[in-house]
């Protein structure tokens, strides 16, 4: 992925999605992003003129309030229990879902920002996968429930167990094509853009996430397959059943034939 | 344990000694300590095994003390382990989990530089250019190449081999091109490497170059202070251990036994063992006598290869409070005073502290030439290299202690020619029951002494079952 090669301030007029936080320098710009799914990412972009950026490894004092107000965004956002804020030397990257920020000087922004939108594409991702994978996790009690049951409903569940194999196959396949970006070994040597993306991956625990979402899509594939077999079995077993007794009466037919038959010829000289 | 119950003919009556074997363990450092506990570990018999150390603690210098201004530890000598994991089986991550012992990662990248800091090659092209740049990374590909993962994990075993030119190290440095990116390269490896690049081989000088990267290897500390790994290591050893008794001379007699000489509150004392084993650093090592002659003149040849002496300096500041903290998230950077040096950010290892502590490690020239000066001046020395965004400190230090560990660590580990690594720890084929065990001669680390105990370790569990009189006459005539 690539980022928007004009400056920032041309920017910052791109389907703005809401009302900067006050108290930020001015020339702070939000922007929203499109991300994988449909969703998007409302980044803000905070410039911050630290006189000696890039030989202090202290924040100042502005950067500090600056950081006290990203925070207070970030915690306004639908989920920010998931909220990260990182200083990074003269840097500052905050993301929770759905909304991001990045402060540093003006030439450090690029590569933060492709940093914090590549890192926001594979989350959402694996937010929406995971979603979909606890969706298929609650349906395995009822799946384990009606494989069990010799009505009906195994022969009518069959179709929905089909639909849920294809949909934890679906889960699995965009998994694995996201475990190449998860499983990434740190860069070395490092980037700021990486230093930044490993740092969030660690913070927000994305390989141990990544794992559980494919354990979780990996066990309701092996339950629905499981199920469809079980269900295949079943409707097997009732037409063995209806022929085995299909067969029992031609048999009876046939043998009351011969009987009658053979009464007929009895009196026969 | 139940007793299993052998027909009397079967028990291998002729190989067992009519009382447990004794062993001197010379050196209560960590390189003595693991043998011990492998020893002790592997042994089918009960072994009688002495330790002989010359202070009054256990641990050489894996070492956290506490200053006396507050009840604040810091790390004296060793502030770092390294985990292998990544590549392979890792048995110093091992024993330390066996042990119970909490472990914490350790990070920093960033190498500070006239006064700048670069954290990332953003940063080096910042300061000093795209060439300055492109140098680095042409250095690093060729330092991957040069050395795989894996070979650096199997670097002093036998086996071992890598496409490493056989050169000294500013052979590689000097292919640079570059003098920021040299500095660069040398400012983040000087303090461990504990040596000039022109001291060491081009292998050493990668392994520690190439450590900085994740995937040769990680660096973590065991919470609470490195030496705790020490002391609840021999906490679990049945040996004993005499304290301040400096081993002065060991010489051989004539039934294959040994006797070792020792000093403690100016009394000499003589004492008899089967089996010897020096784990001393090779500083110390050269302060024993070997009284006798082929003894003396292998072990004067072992003495000789080995010989390179690598220096450490640590210069510890205790600081009120705030404490410093670096934004990075990092628990250590690399400064280029001193001709290179680390600064551990010590505060950051425990969250409660009221108080900041620094930890300076200088190596090689810097810290052999500063270890001669009172206490004073290297810690003023060290006060006004303080980095940056560390000079808000330099008023506020209320207690600095300086360690001196010269000639601690070896500066070519195995030689400048690697030796097959029984020749390594057996020095005199004559004498097959005194082994040498340390880290010079795998690779500097605890890692590498922990490998040293376990192939001695080994070697002595596998003498002991053999081990009577008579054998012992034997496997000596038969050496000989």
């Amino acid at each position: 992925m690539t980022s928007d090669p004009r400056p920032h301030a041309e920017r910052s007029h791109d389907s703005l999605s809401g009302a900067l936080p006050a108290g930020l320098p001015t020339a702070a710009a939000m922007h929203r992003r499109p991300l994988a799914g449909g969703e998007g990412l409302d980044l803000l972009v905070v410039p911050m003129e630290s006189p000696a950026a890039s030989a202090s490894m202290t924040i100042d004092v502005d950067a500090t309030a600056v950081t006290v107000i990203l925070r207070d965004w970030l915690t306004a956002a639908a989920d920010s229990r998931s909220a990260v804020v990182i200083p990074l030397y003269d840097c500052l990257v905050a993301w929770a879902p759905g909304r991001a920020a990045i402060g540093g000087p003006p030439d450090r922004l690029a590569a933060l920002e492709i940093a914090v939108v590549e890192f926001a594409t594979r989350e959402a991702e694996l937010r929406e996968a995971e979603r979909r994978a606890a969706v298929l996790l609650e349906a395995i009690d009822g799946d384990l429930a009606t494989d069990e049951s010799d009505d009906g409903r195994a022969r009518e569940h069959g179709p929905a167990l089909a639909s849920r194999y294809r949909e934890a196959v679906a889960i699995g396949r965009r998994l694995s094509l996201l475990a190449s970006a998860v499983h990434a070994p740190p860069v070395h040597p490092p980037t700021l853009a990486s230093q930044v993306g490993e740092r969030l991956r660690d913070r927000t625990r994305l390989v141990e996430r990544h794992e559980l979402a494919r354990e979780r899509g990996e066990l309701v594939e092996r339950v629905a397959e499981a199920s469809r077999q079980r269900a295949l079995e079943l409707s097997v077993a009732r037409q063995q059943m209806g022929l085995e007794w299909a067969i029992v009466v031609l048999l009876v037919v046939q043998t009351a034939i011969l009987v009658v038959d053979l009464l007929s010829r009895r009196g026969t000289p | 344990m139940a007793a299993v119950n052998l027909p009397t003919e079967i028990l291998p009556t002729h190989t067992m000694p009519s009382r447990p074997p004794r062993i001197a363990i010379v050196g209560g450092g960590p390189s003595g300590l693991f043998v011990a506990w492998h020893i002790e570990e592997q042994a089918s018999l009960p072994v009688d095994i002495t330790i002989f150390e010359a202070t009054d603690r256990l641990g050489g210098k894996v070492c956290t003390p506490q200053f006396s201004a507050a009840a604040v530890r810091y790390e004296a000598g060793a502030a770092e382990l390294y985990d292998y994991e990544g590549v392979g089986n890792d048995p110093l991550r091992e024993l330390i989990r066996g042990l119970g012992l909490p472990t914490v990662p350790l990070t920093g990248s960033a190498v500070h530089m006239s006064g700048r800091r670069i954290a990332c090659l953003d940063d080096l092209e910042n300061a000093h250019g795209q060439e300055a740049r492109d140098r680095l990374v042409a250095f690093d590909t060729w330092a991957r190449a040069a050395m795989t993962p894996q070979e650096f994990f199997e670097s002093g075993c036998d086996h071992a081999t890598m496409a490493c030119p056989p050169t000294r190290f500013d052979d590689p440095l000097d292919a640079i091109g570059s003098p920021v990116a040299r500095s660069y390269v040398e400012t983040m490896i000087h303090s461990d490497l504990a040596t000039e690049p022109s001291a060491t081989t081009a292998a050493y000088g990668l392994q520690n170059y190439l450590m900085t990267d994740p995937a040769y290897m990680r660096l973590y500390r065991i919470a609470g202070g490195n030496e705790q790994f020490m002391t609840t290591l021999a906490a679990r050893i049945a040996a004993k251990v005499r304290h301040t008794a400096t081993v002065t001379a060991i010489c051989s007699e004539s039934d294959g036994r040994f006797t070792v000489t020792w000093r403690s509150a100016d009394r000499s004392n003589d004492e008899t063992f089967d089996i010897v084993i020096v784990a001393l650093p090779v500083a110390a090592l050269a302060g024993i006598t070997f009284r006798d002659e082929p003894l003396a003149a292998a072990m004067q040849r072992h003495l000789t290869h080995h010989d390179h002496p690598a220096h450490y300096l640590r210069v510890s500041l205790l600081i009120d409070e705030p404490a410093p903290v670096v934004p990075g998230e990092d628990d250590y950077i690399m400064v280029d005073a001193f001709g290179g040096a680390c600064l551990y950010v010590e505060s950051s290892r425990d969250p409660v502290t009221r108080h900041g502590v620094l930890g300076w490690l200088l190596g090689g020239e810097a810290a052999s030439t500063m270890a001669s000066l009172p206490d004073d001046a290297i810690t003023a020395a060290a006060i006004n290299a303080l980095p940056a965004p560390f000079a808000s400190c330099r008023g506020r230090v209320l207690e600095a202690r300086v360690h001196r560990w010269i000639g601690a660590v070896s500066a070519v580990p195995g030689g400048w020619q690697s030796l097959p690594v029984a020749t390594r720890h057996r020095p005199s084929p004559t004498h097959p029951n005194l082994f040498v065990a340390g880290d010079y001669l795998y690779d500097s680390t605890l890692n590498g002494a922990l490998d040293s105990a376990d192939y001695v370790a080994g070697w002595v569990a596998s003498t002991l079952a053999p081990m009577t009189p008579a054998s012992r006459h034997a496997t000596t005539d038969t050496a000989a």
